[in-house]
């Protein structure tokens, strides 16, 4: 006797195990673009213009920015390196140090950025910056 | 057997509301190239007010072009709405800094003093 295989009935009702799969998977897929809207970044206090810090001489670290991308530590050339352990050394002896950056205007934002990065990955707490050239 | 036909029913309405969600919160994002950086920190609020700056200099809101004077009553009216607004300031990598410091100048003259500025990690 020949044994037919039963077939299953074309309006089964546990026959949707996969559209299951795929609408939880462009759940996810949602939930995943959502979250690359996230903003991050760094949080500043921006200083305030019509009330300036007045801050020792000896704890003051001016660094600049020129139009170039050239980073100076008190108007010397220096790199991002060099930089950080100036920085690192003035907060040694001076732990009230304020690093005050000065931007040119015509300098690029990532260079900024990279300086900016670098003073938070050092956790200088005084910190401030402004734009040099005279138009600040 | 269990019926799980009612499932996707659940799933697609699922994906309604989470598509609904997300048209709520659609972003007008202007096509810059991202300053990076590597180590960040998560800057996002309930509320947010982000402005864009191209490298070219000019300056959007929520899609819409704006100067300095319109910035600034956009500024504002947000924070007047919703005091505890973040302010995101999201500039191209290539922006002169001069650009950066139009919208500090705003944000510093409606004595706002929190700042997000944005960027991207680097990989």
């Amino acid at each position: 006797m020949i044994k037919l295989k039963e077939r299953r009935k074309p309006d089964d009702p546990g026959d949707s195990g996969s559209l299951n799969d795929l609408s939880f998977l462009l759940i996810v897929f949602f939930i995943v673009i959502a979250g690359f809207n996230v903003n991050k970044g760094f949080l500043m206090d921006l200083p305030d213009a019509s009330k300036p810090r007045i801050v020792q001489t000896a704890d003051l670290l001016k660094c600049s920015i020129s139009n170039s991308g050239e980073i100076s530590l008190d108007g010397k050339a220096t790199t991002i390196e060099a930089l950080s352990a100036s920085v690192l050394e003035m907060k040694r002896n001076n732990p009230n140090m304020t690093f005050l950056l000065t931007v040119d205007p015509d300098a690029e934002w990532q260079r900024v950025v990279d300086v900016i990065h670098e003073v938070r990955r050092l956790d200088v707490s005084n910190f401030s910056f402004k734009m040099g050239g005279g138009r600040s | 057997m269990i019926p799980m036909s009612s499932m996707s029913d659940i799933g697609f309405l699922l994906l309604i509301f989470i598509m609904l969600i997300s048209l709520i919160n659609q972003r007008h994002e202007v096509p810059i190239e991202y300053s990076e950086a590597t180590r960040l920190e998560k800057t996002q609020e309930t509320d947010n007010l982000e402005i864009w700056i191209e490298s070219n200099g000019r300056l959007s809101v929520d899609g819409e072009i704006v100067d300095d004077s319109r910035l600034e009553s956009i500024v504002a009216a947000t924070l007047a709405e919703k005091p505890a607004t973040r302010v995101h300031v999201i500039a191209d990598r290539k922006t002169p800094y001069r650009h950066v410091n139009r919208v500090v100048r705003v944000l510093q003259a409606l004595q706002h003093r929190t700042v997000s500025f944005v960027v991207r990690e680097a990989l």
